[in-house]
């Protein structure tokens, strides 16, 4: 058993054990950024600032724990008007920094509203599925839930903020898979998602490795976005093999019901085309973290060298690290973003794999609560949130370590509790404050 | 019982465990199974090193002159601090391009490289240290420049010894593959390339020291974290007597031709004097300072070794191989005279001597090198007897001296020739009995068969490297020890009878050149004809103090010098008189 139902018996009203994990990780956190700002000229400004934050997102934590969750439930709409408004005021209010306007520069501090966008979305995403769940293994469901967080997602493009719909998409994607909606579903956008991104690495790969287009089959694949007249053969081919294997099914009366393969070949032909479309839309920077990603050593002093000095600093930080405050590649300034989105780079370099393995462990720790927690709630609300929850740390987790490893590219996301960000540390600590809330109302009715 | 499914929760906390172990595993890789190669690229990310190079060993000669040592080199280095606008620079620029031996444009693009990027620049190095008073001074003015202290390799005596001592060059690329697997060099580096310099280059070498600069991603300097001193190289002793080295070097170069060879053995020990070889070449243009613009242009290197690599007929130097034979076949009564008429009939050819002597005996025959004294007893003797004799000197064998290249010459003899499948004439037994023909030796073998003499018959296989000395710990390591090849097994009488013939060549035959009061000198000389050319000119001897055993065995050839005692035997002369500190004739310096 992964839950044992021992715990649902006690009164407590807290989870320890989340909250020492919590606890835990935001001191190693707090510890690793003064290190890695310790000789950046805004090091003043950067612990500053993440000493204010603290305090807010402990006050953000008890607020969260404090108020009864299924107050969103009831003020969703509410919830999901302060989002929009958040997102349209920082469009139109918004400094504009580093080529996207994401950022309320106030005069004392500044903040992100996408980062508690991304909570409010769970939250909203989490009370329709509730008011859904007699239907929720209907198709239309789905379809409803996309357009509730389309405007959402459309005005963080706007800004534009990649990163944060990279962490919501998995977070969502979770908390329908927990919700119980139709597993061909699930597999259908999962075929969606596989042909798209696919087929946009598998492009990004040939251009990057040209010598590979001397094989025939590769460069009629390397060439069919580029024209309308091969997008056309291609979705034809698709439409020929599903006939023909829809054919053969009838034959051999299989009984596989017919809807499945034209499905399955508009989501083939749809996944193609968002492929083209990312290809044709995707920016170079982000093209230059793909390309990066999949082949790290083609430049190792341009785009390859973040991920490079990275591991090198993980690397030479071995089982005990060099100590806090005295590792030679993030002082040095060898990792980029050392104290956001490379924070898990000074960690393993200053302390080592101790480190390294303590955050993740203490990480799968938050996880393994946050899905108990789920699985105690009350009412499928608090645990819907929850699991949402869990599938948003669980995103920053894989993106941030995998990051680190080379298995993910480079996408840009800061490591909850542990990279420096006052927004998203509040955002995250309240998330936790609401995960606090479901268990403390777990027994009543 | 809760309404909703929970089994979906739990596949995803397996996936997201799962998800955590993968991660764990690919952080132990990087973390502990790669440590070692992240811990150095850390390294080398961090460290600027301005390197040092040490101070290669010294090469001393036995009496201790330092023929291969070192001396100051400089590096001008340039860390931008404070102002750095175009005027100024400019005008750093001006200032500095005389002593750099730099043009002011190029100095001008290092600074600004310099105060562009904020790094420590070397804008030029290999200076010597005339041209550091000058900068020093500016350096008052410019307090952003740095001169670092290196050494490099001098000569003091440019070109002595170059066949043995050998020069050095840059890396090629083959050794770069072989030498870089062991550490300390680095791709501007020095490194023998012939001679001692190449055989003992892990000797030789030192360890570089230098200045370890901690810098940031940038390159831009931090602190210094390490001044680690360099460590000499190894000091290596010869057995070579300068005076007698010098002697025979001035000697082949003030020569008819300026090409032959000088070999002086210690026929006690086996141990090189002297190993000249003319035409050498200069050791120092392979290392000298910076200078100006002008291409660097080497003369050619001389790398030929004629000591070892020329081989030629030994001449009449010979005829004591022929007499040695004769001596201990007992057929020759020193006291019979044998008339020479200069010519020899050998029945189907006439054979010439290079004069009309007379009648003359043994020690008239070999002091006047009378030719048609030696046709008489090699026919009488036949030809095997000379050469059993020739072998145990053992000719057509190298020396055995570690020197690269070495010829092995030719043996000549009935035997020999029988082995080739060939007849062997009366002619040849002639030509054999005078050195002449198909027999060839190197100067080298010469000396050694000198020495072989010199000492009753120990055929030794020369050396000249003494011992290695660590200078810091004072640890000698002794290289070259007395080896004797082969004893050649001859009766006593025959080395006295020789003895006192070739003494009589010295006092009063054509070997008189060499003759010192005092001393017991034994010589014999030696014409080779040559039927491209000019003749060349051998000496051979030996000698001693009186009454004590012979103490030096040389060797001494010109090519195309025409006559043995006219070309080779001033070298000989000058030599001995070296050896035996006898300073009656003007002193010459290289």
């Amino acid at each position: 058993m992964i839950f044992r139902k021992s715990n649902s018996l006690t009164k407590n009203k807290i989870d320890m054990l989340l909250l020492l994990a919590m606890l835990g990780i935001i001191l190693i956190g707090a510890l690793c950024i003064m290190s890695a700002a310790s000789n950046v000229s805004w090091h003043n400004s950067v612990v500053r600032t993440h000493l204010i934050a603290l305090p807010l997102g402990f006050a953000a934590f008890f607020s969260g724990w404090s108020i009864n969750y299924q107050i969103y439930n009831e003020q969703w709409k509410k919830i999901y008007a302060v989002a929009l408004a958040l997102l349209i005021g920082v469009l139109l209010f918004g400094a504009y920094q580093r080529g996207s306007r994401s950022w309320f520069v106030l005069p004392f501090f500044s903040m992100q509203p996408s980062e508690i966008c991304r909570i409010f979305t769970i939250l909203v995403v989490a009370a329709f599925l509730d008011r859904k769940k007699r239907e929720i293994q209907s198709i239309s469901t789905l379809f409803k839930t996309g357009l509730v967080v389309l405007p959402i997602f459309g005005l963080i493009m706007l800004q534009p903020d990649f990163s944060s719909i990279v962490v919501t998409l998995p977070a969502l994607f979770v908390l329908l898979f927990c919700s119980g909606a139709r597993l061909l579903y699930f597999l259908l956008i999962c075929l969606f998602g596989g042909v798209a991104g696919g087929f946009v690495l598998a492009w990004t790969y040939l251009s990057v490795h040209p010598e590979l287009l001397s094989n025939a089959f590769l460069n009629i694949i390397y060439t069919l976005p580029q024209n309308f007249l091969h997008i056309g053969i291609f979705v034809f081919i698709v439409c020929l093999l599903t006939y023909a294997i829809w054919w053969i099914n009838r034959q051999l009366y299989l009984g596989f019901p017919s809807v499945y393969f034209a499905l399955v070949a508009f989501v083939i032909i749809l996944g193609f085309v968002g492929g083209v479309v990312v290809e044709k839309k995707m920016k170079p920077h982000q093209r230059k973290r793909v390309e990066t990603f999949l082949s790290p050593m083609a430049d190792p002093h341009g785009a390859g060298y973040n991920v490079l000095q990275a591991q090198i600093a993980m690397g030479s930080g071995g089982f005990l690290g060099k100590g806090l405050f005295s590792g030679t590649q993030s002082r040095l300034g060898f990792v980029p973003e050392k104290h956001t989105d490379f924070i898990l780079a000074v960690v393993g370099e200053e302390l080592g794999l101790v480190g390294t393995l303590g955050v993740l462990a203490l990480y799968l720790l938050i996880l393994w609560r946050v899905a108990l927690i789920a699985y105690l709630s009350s009412d499928y609300y608090g645990y819907l949130v929850c699991s949402g929850l869990v599938g948003m740390f669980f995103t920053y987790m894989c993106v941030n370590f995998g990051m680190l490893i080379g298995f993910v590219p480079v996408a840009g996301i800061p490591l909850p509790f542990i990279s420096y960000g006052g927004s998203n540390l509040v955002a995250s600590l309240w998330a936790l404050g609401i995960v606090q809330s479901v268990y403390a109302r777990r027994l009543s009715v | 019982m809760k309404q909703y499914s929970n089994l979906r929760l739990k596949i995803f906390t397996i996936i997201a465990t799962l998800v955590g172990g993968v991660i764990a595993f690919k952080l132990i890789n990087i973390q502990i199974l790669r440590h070692y190669d992240y811990l150095k690229m850390a390294e080398r990310n961090r460290t600027q090193i301005f390197y040092q190079t040490a101070p290669r060993g010294n090469i001393f000669t036995s009496d201790g002159y330092a023929i291969a040592s070192n001396e100051p080199s400089f590096s001008f280095y340039y860390l931008s601090v404070g102002k750095k606008d175009q005027i100024y620079l400019e005008q750093m620029a001006r200032d500095f391009s005389g002593s750099l031996h730099m043009e002011v444009p190029e100095v001008l693009e290092k600074l600004k490289l310099g105060a562009k990027t904020g790094k420590a620049i070397e804008v030029a190095n290999n200076l010597s240290p005339k041209d550091t008073v000058a900068l020093r001074e500016l350096q008052l003015y410019y307090p952003e420049v740095y001169l670092l202290e290196s050494t490099k390799r001098y000569y003091p005596y440019d070109s002595f010894a170059s066949h043995l001592v050998g020069y050095l060059g840059d890396f090629g690329e083959t050794e770069w593959r072989q030498r870089s697997s062991y550490e300390g060099y680095r791709l501007n580096s020095k490194l023998g390339k012939s001679g001692i310099e190449k055989k003992f280059e892990k000797e030789l070498k030192g360890t570089d020291g230098g200045v370890f600069l901690e810098v940031d991603y940038l390159g831009r300097a931090k602190k210094i974290m390490e001044d680690k001193p360099w460590v000499a190289g190894q000091d290596i002793y010869l057995t070579i007597n300068f005076d007698v080295q010098q002697a025979a070097e001035i000697g082949l170069k003030k020569s008819k031709t300026g090409r032959g060879a000088a070999v002086a053995i210690d026929p006690r020990t086996g141990a090189v004097l002297a190993l000249a070889s003319a035409p050498d070449y200069d050791l120092n243009q392979f290392v000298s300072y910076r200078k100006g613009k002008e291409k660097k242009t080497f003369k050619k290197i001389n790398e030929y070794n004629l000591a070892v690599q020329g081989i030629y007929p030994p001449a009449s130097t010979f005829k004591v191989i022929t007499a040695a034979a004769a001596l201990e076949k007992k057929i020759l009564d020193v006291n019979r005279k044998i008339n020479c008429t200069g010519k020899y009939d050998a029945g189907s050819r006439i054979f010439k001597c290079w004069g009309v002597h007379g009648p003359v005996d043994f020690y008239e025959g070999m002091s006047n090198s009378c030719d048609v004294y030696f046709y008489a007893i090699a026919s009488q003797l036949g030809p095997f007897s000379i050469e059993k004799i020739e072998r145990e000197f053992m000719f057509g064998r190298r020396t055995g001296i570690d020197l690269q290249g070495e010829k092995s010459g030719n043996l000549y003899g009935p035997t020999r020739r029988a082995r080739n499948r060939s007849y062997w004439f009366i002619g040849d037994t002639l030509n054999l009995s005078i050195g002449q023909g198909e027999l060839l030796v190197t100067p080298i073998k010469v000396a050694q068969f000198a020495a072989a003499l010199a000492s009753r018959g120990n055929v030794y296989k020369p050396y000249y490297i003494d011992k290695i000395v660590n200078p810091t710990t004072g640890k000698e390591q002794k290289i070259g020890q007395t080896e004797i090849l082969h004893h050649a097994n001859l009766k006593p009488e025959t080395f006295d009878l020789l003895f006192k013939a070739l003494k009589y060549t010295v006092d009063k035959g054509t070997a008189r050149r060499v003759k010192i009061p005092g001393y017991n000198v034994y010589g014999k000389t030696g014409t080779a004809q040559n039927p491209h050319g000019p003749d060349h000119g051998w000496f051979m001897s030996f000698a001693g103090k009186e009454g004590e055993e012979p103490s030096i065995a040389l060797a001494v050839f010109v090519e195309f010098g025409e006559g043995g005692s006219t070309a080779a035997g001033p070298i000989a002369q000058s030599m001995l008189e070296a050896y035996f500190g006898i300073k009656n004739r003007e002193k010459n310096d290289i």
